[in-house]
Parts: C-alpha cells; structure tokens; sequence
C-alpha cells in the first residue's frame, strides 16, 4: 500500500484489517454470515415477537417523556371537552394529554398498544407452532421453557402497562387484580395490603407498577429474549424432513445476504403492519372511560384478549366457597376467585413447564431432535394440543360473553352455561376428533406410498367393474404393481400436478421443496459485476 | 472448527477466484454450498429490468409515503376539534402514510432478495455430540476447585461460612420485603360509613349533598357516597352504596325476607320504609355491582356476570359470587338519610381471615 | 307507577332490527310485511274490541271528563290500538297490558315513538325497540289522552333538549348512573337472562329525557328530585356528544374494547402478517 495516495476505495477493507488486527474478529464473523437458516413460513412466527418488541421499546420510550404515574387529583383543562374540569389523577390526566397535546402522541400510544396485542398474539402462534411440530424437544427443552416463561412475563408487562393510564375500565381491572391477591389463602391480605400500600387503590400502585412496566419487566423480558436467542444460534434452527435434510445437518441459506435481507424487510414489514393498525384502528379510548371512581363501571368490562381467558374462568367458576371454621371464633374463607385466578394459572404454567419431560419419559425418547414432525405423526401430542386450544377457546370466548349475548341476542346466562358445559365437553372431544383425524391423514399418506396416487381416471374392466386408475410413485415390479415406499415424515404428494403431471408444479407457496439435485457451482460468483479478487484481504498487505 | 482446516488450501494463490476463497470459508464453518445459482443467467433481460423496476417503483413510493409522514405530521390539523373536523383524519393519515412506507420498503427487499439475489442451498452441520474427554477435563477442574479451598475438611470454616452469610442474605432481602410489608389490620373489616363521635354519617351525592327520601323515586337507584371528607373520592373506594327506593310490593317482600339474615333484621332492620342500601362493591372481585333491573329486582355485576335478588337481602342467586351483598342499616335523621352503624359485614370481595 | 309494560308484547323485534340494521330491499319489504301483518292483526283485534265497548252496558264515555282537542285525537288512536291491551280507560287488563293511569305522558311518547308499543309478541324477555307504528305528533296526542287521565311526569317542550347542557358534567352523570348499563360507549349492554340495555345511538333527545325520567322496563326511575331537569340536559348533551364526535384514533371498532380490538390483531394483523411470511418463505 503506497504511503500519500488516499484511496478511498480500499478504505473498508483498510478498516476491516485494522479492526481485526485489535480483536481477531474475522472468523467469529465469517461464521456467524455463514451460518445456514431454514426457510419455512413458520419459522417466522417467532421472529413477529421479536420485532414488535422492537417496536414496543421505540413507543414505549417516546411514551415515557410524557406520561407521569401520579396519582394526585388535578383538574383537567384541555382541548377534550367533555372533561373539562372533571377531578382526575395526574396519571389519567398525562394519558389524555398524550392524546391530544402532543403532536403525533396518540399514533404512539396506539401502536404502543396495537405492537403489545401482536407480541402476545405472536408468541402464542409461535408456541403453538413449536408444540404441534415437536421443536420444544431434546436438546431445546430449556428454550421452551424460557418461551414460556415469556409468555406470562408478557402477560403480566401487558397487564400492569394498560392499568397505567387509571381509566375507569384499568382502574376496574386493577381492582379484580386486587380481589385476586385478597383471595390467596393465609397471606392474601398481606400480600394485597403490601403492594398496594395499604386500602385499595392507594396512592403508590400506579408507581409501582410504572417501574414495573418500563424497568423491571422489560429488562427480564430483554434477558430472556437474548438467552431465547442465543440458543437458537448455539443449537441451530430445527427443520423439516425432506431430501437432503437429516438429523446432522441444516439445509437453508447462508445468514448473510439472503436471510438477512428477509428478516430485515420483515421487521419493516411487522413494523408497517403495526404503524397501519395504529393510525387506521381506535384502540383503548381512554377518554370515553373517564377517570377511575370505584362506584363508576361499564357493561362489557373485558381486559386485553390475552387476559381474558382468565377473566373467562373467572365468569364460569360456579359460587364454590370453602369455608374453615378452624376453632371457635376463627373462621376463615377461601374464595371462590382463588380457583380461576390463581390455582389456574399456576397449573397452566406448571403443565407446559413440564410437558417436554413428560413426553420424553412417555416415548421413551433419549436422543436429540433436530428434524421436526408434522402433526399427524403425533396424534397423542397434536390431540393434547387441540384439546388444550378448546379448553382455551372456550375460556376466551367466555370472556367476552356479555358483548356476544348483547350482540346476537343471546341470555346471558345462557352464554354462561354454554361455558359451562363447553368447558367441559369440548375438550375431550377435540382430543378425540383431532386424534381420528390424524390417523386417516396417516392411513392415507401411507395408501398413496403403497398404490400410487388418485388419477381421476375410471376404467371398466373385462368382469365389468370399474376401478380407478392410480399413478405409483415407485417403479413398479414385474406384475405392474408399484413397490410400496416407506414414509420418510414428509409431505406425501396427493395430486397428479404436484409431480408435475397436468400442469408445472405451483412451487413452494406453501411448502418450499429444496432440489436435492446435484449441479455443478460456478468456479466465480454469478453476481456482476464480478471484481478481481485482489480487493480482498487488501488490508492484511 | 478445527477438522475443516486441515486440508491444504493457499489463499494467496492468485489462481483462486473469490468464490473458491467465499466456498473455503463456508467450508471451515462446516457449511457446504450444494447449490448456487444467478436468478437471471443471461444480464439485462427484460424480466430481469422488470424486476429491477418494480423494485425501484416500490422503494420511490415507500420515499414518498415518508416524506408524506413529514408533510402531514408537521402540517395538517391536528389538534383535538369536537365534530367531525379534518383532525381527526390525523392518526389515519400518519397511519397510513408511516405504515405504508414501512411495508413498501420491506416488500422491496423482500423482492430483491428473492428476485435478484442468487439462489442458494447450503448445508451446514450439526455438531452437537457433547466431547467426552472435554467433559472429563472440565469435570476434574470444578472439582479441584472445590478442592482447593478445603471446604470439606474444614467443617469449622463451614459451619462459620454459614453463620456468616446467611444473616447478611437476609439482611440483603430485608429492606426489600421490609419496605414494602404493610400488615391488613382492620382495613378490611371497616369502611367509612362506621359512626365517628358517636356522630351517624350521612348518605350524600358525589358532590356532598344529602340525600332526602323523596329523592329517589319509586323504581328507582342512587349511588351514595359517606358524608366524610373526601367521601365520593378513592380515598373510601369501600363504600359506594346503592340507594334502591323499592315498589310497595317489593318492598313488603323484602320486610318479610330480612329475618333470614340475621344482621340485617337486628336493630329494628336495616331498611327504611321502602329504601334498602346495599354495598356497591360486589361481594365477588370488587367490581361495582350497579345493573339494577327495577321490575325483575336483580342487581347484576358486569365484570363477572354475579346476580343479585334485591328483595332477598341481595342473595346471589347467578354467576360466581357466593356471598350477599352487605346491607347498610339505614335511617332517617332530620329529612336526611343517615347511615345507623358500619356494614355489619365486611364488604367486598372474600379473603381468608373473613369469617 | 312506571310504565310496566313485562306483561304485554314484544313486537318482531329481532328480525325487523337486523333488517333495519342490515337496510337490505329484501329484509325490508319482509320487514314492512311483519309490521302490516301486525297492523292489521292490531286493528282487527281494536276493532273487536271497538264493537265490544260500544255495545257494552253502560259505556265509561260519558264519565271522562272534557278532553282537549290533542287529548280527543289521542283517544281515538288509544281506542284503536292500545284499548285491547291497556283497557279502554286505561286501566290495565289482568294478564295483558298494565294500567296507564299516572305514567304520564312522556312515558307513553318514550313507548310509542321508539315503536315498543304497540308490542305484538308477548313473552319476549323485553319488548325491543322497532320501526315505529305512528308519527310523533300521534304519539303526542296519545301521551295527552293518558295525560289527562290519570296525570304523570311530563317531558319539556321542544325537540331539542340538549341545549344549555354542560357536556363534561353530563359525562360524569353519565358515567356513575348510565354507563353500568348503557357501557361507556353508549352502546348498551346485557342484562340477566336475556334482557339488555338498548344502545343509544338511534335516541333522539326527547326520548332520552322520557326515559331517565319514566325508567321503561327494567331501567331505574331517575326523577327530577335525583337527576334535576338541568342534570337531564347535561346527559342528553353528553350523549349527543358522543354520537357526533367522530373517533380521533381511527375506526373506532363500534367503540366496544378489548373483544373486536382482540379480534383485529387476529383476523387483520396476524393474517396479513402470516400472508407475508408464507410469501417472504415461498419459493421464487
């Protein structure tokens, strides 16, 4: 490299070299580029909860620099009329201003609120993906433990960031939550009376579970995110069966450019999605609700969709009190709201906590899985599952029983026995549906391996009788009759143009077939155009 | 990744192109490059401009949402009108302006990366058989650690290890639970109706007026709030009561019903004439039970769907509440309704030490 | 009294209030069809009725005291439509219709002019609101006719009632002794057992009044020693408010909370989202 002459052209690589003379960087980051992702729709789900994290840490930060968690009572006078010189709390008042005094505030809270729904929504789906398709199991147990354990850490960001803004409807959530820490046998009250300072509501909660909200959650939350993630680096991505693809290997794109350049324009796009739905769809008017009065409430009082399962449980529980009358004089309550709200969701946690052990114990399964299982393979887990979704729906559904019985005019009491009962019925039933349905994609998976698959075409034989003709995937023996193929947990091909029969084969919208066929690589990069390979390394001269 | 660089590879042969150089690095991370193909094989095709355009058209009109952001961020109205003005086509416009742009230029990569970048299958191994010689190796090194301080044949020192830290342990978690522990007392069991100096309270309004009978009509309710400082306010969130004045029917109803609680027939009954007041907080999770059907006299709880009878001293008879909503004893003191004592119940929802 | 109408009819409230809502050629013409098939049965039955009264021994005609004009031409339409239910003097008839006599006039324009009455369907768990059978000004006159029978609260002159309301103390009115019922958004809500809390959006100012005031059906009483006159204008001012002011957010999801915003990132977010990603991971 001569001394005076200042060529810009070689400054990068002049930086790359003095870099990586200070750290020997260079093949740590060779590998972290080289490192080969699957492609598969579904191994994006994850990647949606990670991005409206993002966006949830920039609008939470811009949401900050005004809200005030006080819970001083002001007078509000603002451009909101319809409040005008209502009492409010500082907090309550600071959300109104948020909304219609500082300029682009209410965009911000709402795709605040919007990108809190889509995290929530996201993880569910990702789990949800990771269950039916087996990814939680050996050597990945501990990330799906981390998954669940983020869920409710969302949960509970979630529900201490909209109690902030101390409507009415936060305001009467809060005060459930309070119910709730009331009815935990023996310590409830002090545990109440100790978070909220004291009666109900206090004047310490809001900042409390302000600190909460901005600090103390989203810092786990980031933690465990990094963990979930490192991970994934360090154990790679699973991936399907399929030619080429087996239990030692990962079949996919390099990181850097073409997966990169995906998840890059895919959290532009997470993030478009969110920015529409924050301008185009009214979420959580905080005006309408007024400020939180413990005599004021509202029909259809719901939390947010992810808590309102538990508000669901909470509707359907029967009036079931225990009550202990240890010895004279003393008598003690357990609540009916312990059972929905706290024994619940404990089982809930625990259940999926323990449910990768608790199958590999069960199919008796020691080795590591790398390759994924389609659902049908597995019908006890895939039916367990469906069972679990039931048992959710109905709760969820449950949830918002008074605005479905108000809008397509059905009793409310009605509704709540539905529940009842649905609770009840539903989810053995989809166990069995699901397991029968499971079994017959199988059996027919498996009848198409043998005899070929359905061409349409019927034929008359000699006798009489007429037979569909079956196209065999195989070679067939001596007598015309396929070889039966063994099942290699694939997609199966069902239909004559999937084998480019009828018509050239829809390629990959839905499933992306990698080509197991051999071609021989370019000697040089077919990109253009293509440099000497004397810019390379340029620094190390 | 030491079993790939065993191969002798020269990288200063100038014989190399850069993709034999990109193949060797791939391959000392154990990453194989079976397939690797240009999107458009033959440059400058028509197809290949048409994609080159389409993404070019998508990223200009993605600029041009952003720089609309700006325009309409810094100029339309947008401060709050009541009706029906263009502020509150705001948000839509900012929405739809931010969020378009945003979609457009993750769509336009997404297209170069699928149109124009080259197609590729890599395959990459999988090294997760824990090596046991490491293990080994490790093993031994934690347990000479715990070797080399001794611990297990200095029992003294354990035992004084342990005397030691685990006071300051506690006292590390101490002003953090101290802080925050606050005993329940008798909060619970009181709430701001209970008579102070032997003074009764008196039903009011929000706004601090007392409530005469003749303020409420037949078939009618009124939320009532203790007549004490701050009465209405959160400060005494335990005791907004609803005020039912009740059909003469209903009301004889209730007269015969009270003795089947045995707190709100005492005193002479915690009714007055034709007034009953009942605890607003529901007896469930402490939502305010206030949907009052006045001909069906049910008092309903919109959160979780708890339904009182109002002429059976608030009995719940739907929903998950198992207790009846506290009755407060009412009175009459010079035209005004007074309350004569506390709820003789605790209100609100149940707990463990609530007999 | 109040108004106590849980004894008599509904009308074909469910389908004709879609139909309403839906406004579609087809629903309607059905819809105008229902309400003509009830009309008439209606009329046949007052008619009946009508023939019974004037050949009955010592018809009451004669006792009334002199009426006005409004009062006279209410009396011919009460005769007509709601004597058969209601008595022919208003005084109720046992296991059909209750007595009328101290309801008031604002009660009977609250009953007839949201179309609940004349009901047609008994045994409905509440009579609904429905395309009203008779115009303002009959309605009008019927409430005189009751009037000055048996007296009763009466509502304020004039179609606009919200003048003069403060919004803000409206809203706060509002929110501690409507919102229970009615939601926050003024769009109602369930009651037990089938019976809810109307919306407010299609209420006119007069029949707001009418109501706090009359307490239809299961809705409290809200006399004008709890809620004065001044009070009632606040709310009907809060309310109308409400109706008008467009959502500054966006759409506003009918303003029903977390249930359609729960919807929303499901069936708009996370589908569109999904629809990318099977794109984004698709084959070239």
């Amino acid at each position: 490299m001569k001394r005076r002459k200042f060529d810009v052209a070689a400054l990068p690589a002049k930086a790359g070299g003095e870099i990586d003379d200070r750290l020997q960087v260079s093949a740590p980051l060779r590998r972290l580029f080289n490192k080969v992702f699957p492609d598969h729709w579904s191994f994006l789900l994850g990647e949606i909860a990670l991005y409206s994290f993002i966006v949830l840490l920039l609008t939470g930060t811009f949401l900050t620099l005004w809200f005030d968690p006080s819970m001083e009572e002001v007078h509000y006078n603002g451009p909101y009329t319809p409040l005008n010189g209502i009492e409010m709390s500082r907090a309550y008042e600071s959300s109104l201003q948020l909304s219609f005094e500082v300029r682009g505030g209410l965009i911000m809270r709402q795709m605040h609120h919007w990108a809190a729904l889509l995290f929530m929504a996201s993880i569910v789906v990702h789990m949800l993906r990771v269950f039916f398709t087996g990814a939680f199991r050996k050597p990945r147990e501990l990330n799906w433990v981390i998954g669940v354990l983020l869920f409710w850490l969302g949960f509970v960001e979630g529900f201490a960031g909209y109690s902030l803004p101390d409507d009415a409807l936060s305001g009467t959530g809060l005060r459930i939550a309070h119910a709730i820490m009331l009815s935990i046998p023996v310590v409830g009250t002090w545990v109440a009376t100790s978070l909220f300072g004291g009666e109900f509501p206090g004047t310490v909660i809001l900042g409390r579970l302000y600190i909460a909200h901005v600090l103390l959650v989203p810092a786990i939350l980031l933690g465990l995110i990094a963990a979930h993630m490192g991970l994934l680096v360090k154990q790679k991505h699973t991936q399907w069966p399929g030619p080429g693809r087996s239990n030692d290997n990962v079949v996919g794109v390099r990181m850097f450019p073409g997966f990169a350049a995906k998840g890059g324009a895919f959290f532009m796009v997470v993030f478009g999605v969110i920015a529409l739905l924050g301008g185009l769809f009214q979420i959580n008017p905080v005006w309408l609700f007024g400020p939180y009065k413990a005599a004021v409430v509202s029909a259809a009082s719901q939390p947010d969709w992810y808590v309102m399962f538990l508000d669901g449980s909470t509707r359907l529980m029967p009036p079931w009190e225990a009550r202990f009358p240890l010895w004279p004089g003393h008598h003690y309550t357990l609540p009916p709201l312990f059972w929905p709200t706290v024994f619940l969701p404990g089982v809930l946690t625990m259940l999926p906590l323990f449910y990768p052990f608790i199958e590999a114990r069960k199919f008796k399964s020691k080795q590591s899985h790398h390759l994924l299982q389609r659902p049908r393979d597995v019908p006890t887990r895939t039916s367990l599952g469906a069972m679990a979704l039931a048992f959710y729906f109905v709760l969820m559904i449950s949830g918002a029983n008074d605005v479905l019985a108000e809008k397509f005019h059905i009793s409310l009491n009605a509704m709540t026995w539905a529940g009842r009962i649905g609770l009840l019925l539903l989810p053995p039933l989809a166990y069995w549906v699901t397991y029968r349905i499971c079994l017959g994609l199988q059996q027919h998976d498996r009848e198409v391996l043998a005899h070929g698959m359905e061409t349409g075409i019927i034929k008359r034989l000699p006798n009489g009788a007429f037979v569909e003709v079956h196209q065999p995937l195989s070679p067939v023996d001596a007598h015309g009759h396929p070889t039966e193929l063994p099942y290699a947990g694939w997609v199966v091909p069902k239909k004559m143009n999937r084998i480019g029969a009828l018509v050239p084969t829809v390629k990959g919208f839905f499933f992306p077939v990698e080509e197991a066929a051999q071609r021989t690589l370019p000697a040089e990069a077919p990109v253009s155009p293509a440099p000497s390979r004397e810019g390379i390394g340029s620094g190390k001269h | 990744m030491s079993t790939h660089t065993d191969v002798d590879f020269d990288v200063k042969d100038p014989s190399l192109t850069r993709f034999d150089l990109v193949k060797e690095g791939a391959r000392r991370d154990g990453v194989e490059i079976v397939h690797y193909a240009p999107r458009f094989p033959v440059p400058g095709t028509r197809a290949e401009k048409r994609v080159e355009r389409t993404i070019a058209f998508m990223l200009v009109l993605s600029g041009l949402l952003g720089l609309g952001f700006v325009v309409a961020y810094i100029w339309w109205p947008w401060k709050y009108e009541p009706g029906n003005g263009l502020d509150k086509l705001y948000n839509p416009v900012l929405g739809i302006t931010l969020g378009g742009s945003l979609f457009l230029l993750g769509i336009a990569i997404v297209t170069w990366a699928k149109k124009l970048l080259p197609e590729e299958v890599s395959i990459q191994e999988r090294h997760d058989v824990a090596d046991q010689a490491e293990r080994a190796l490790t093993g031994a090194t934690i347990l000479n650690m715990v070797d080399e301080t001794g611990i297990k044949r200095r029992p003294l020192l354990k035992g004084a290890l342990l005397v030691g830290a685990a006071p300051l342990g506690v006292a590390a978690a101490a002003p953090l639970v101290g802080g925050l522990i606050k005993k329940p007392d008798h909060i619970l069991f009181e709430t701001a109706w209970k008579p102070a100096d032997g003074h009764k309270v008196k039903l009011t309004r929000e706004d601090g007026s007392a409530v005469r009978p003749e303020d409420v009509s037949v078939g009618g309710q009124m939320t009532v709030y203790p007549g004490v400082p701050h009465g209405a306010s959160n400060e005494h969130a335990d005791s907004p009561v609803l005020l039912i004045h009740l059909r003469e029917k209903d009301a004889s109803e209730l007269r015969a019903n009270l003795k089947n609680v045995a707190v709100n027939a005492e005193d002479g009954g915690a009714i007055w004439g034709n007034f009953v007041a009942y605890s607003k907080i529901c007896t469930h999770a402490g939502c305010p039970a206030s949907l009052y059907e006045q001909q069906t006299n049910r008092l309903l709880c919109p959160c979780h769907q708890s339904q009182f009878h109002i002429t059976d001293n608030a009995r719940p008879v739907f929903g998950p509440a198992t207790r009846r909503l506290p009755m407060l004893p009412l009175s009459v003191e010079d035209g005004v309704f007074v309350a004569k004592s506390d709820f003789r119940v605790p209100i609100g929802p149940g707990f463990w030490e609530r007999p | 009294m109040t108004f106590d109408d849980s004894a008599g009819a509904a009308g074909p409230p469910r389908e004709a209030r879609r139909g309403r809502l839906l406004a579609s050629p087809v629903r309607r013409s059905r819809l105008r069809r229902r309400v003509f098939a009830g009309l008439r049965l209606v009329t046949a039955l007052a008619i009946v009725g009508g023939i019974y009264t004037a050949f009955a021994p010592g018809s009451q005609a004669e006792d009334t005291p002199k009426l006005t004009e409004a009062a006279q031409l209410g009396k011919r339409l009460y005769d007509q439509s709601c004597a058969t239910c209601h008595g022919p003097n208003a005084q109720g008839v046992q296991g059909r219709g209750p007595s009328l006599i101290g309801v008031g006039s604002a009660a009977v324009e609250f009953q007839v002019e949201t179309g609940r009455m004349p009901a047609a369907r008994p045994q409905q768990a509440q009579v609904e609101r429905k395309q009203p059978m008779f115009t303002t000004e009959q309605a009008q006159q019927m409430g005189a006719y009751v009037q000055e029978l048996g007296g009763g609260p009466q509502l304020p002159s004039g179609d606009n009632l919200r003048e003069g309301g403060d919004v803000a103390k409206g809203g706060e009115l509002f929110r501690v002794n409507c919102a229970s019922c009615h939601a926050f958004s003024t769009n109602g809500g369930a009651l037990s057992s089938g019976k809810f809390a109307p919306s407010l959006e299609p209420t006119t100012d007069r029949q707001l009044y009418a109501a706090m005031l009359t307490g239809p059906q299961n809705m409290p009483v809200f006399g004008d020693n709890q809620l004065t006159p001044q009070e009632k204008r606040d709310i009907i001012a809060y309310v109308q408010f409400q109706k008008q002011d467009k959502d500054p957010g966006g759409f506003g999801l009918g303003r029903y909370g977390p249930v359609p915003e729960g919807l929303v990132i499901f069936l708009v977010g996370m589908v569109s989202i999904l629809f990318v990603t099977l794109w984004i991971a698709g084959k070239s």
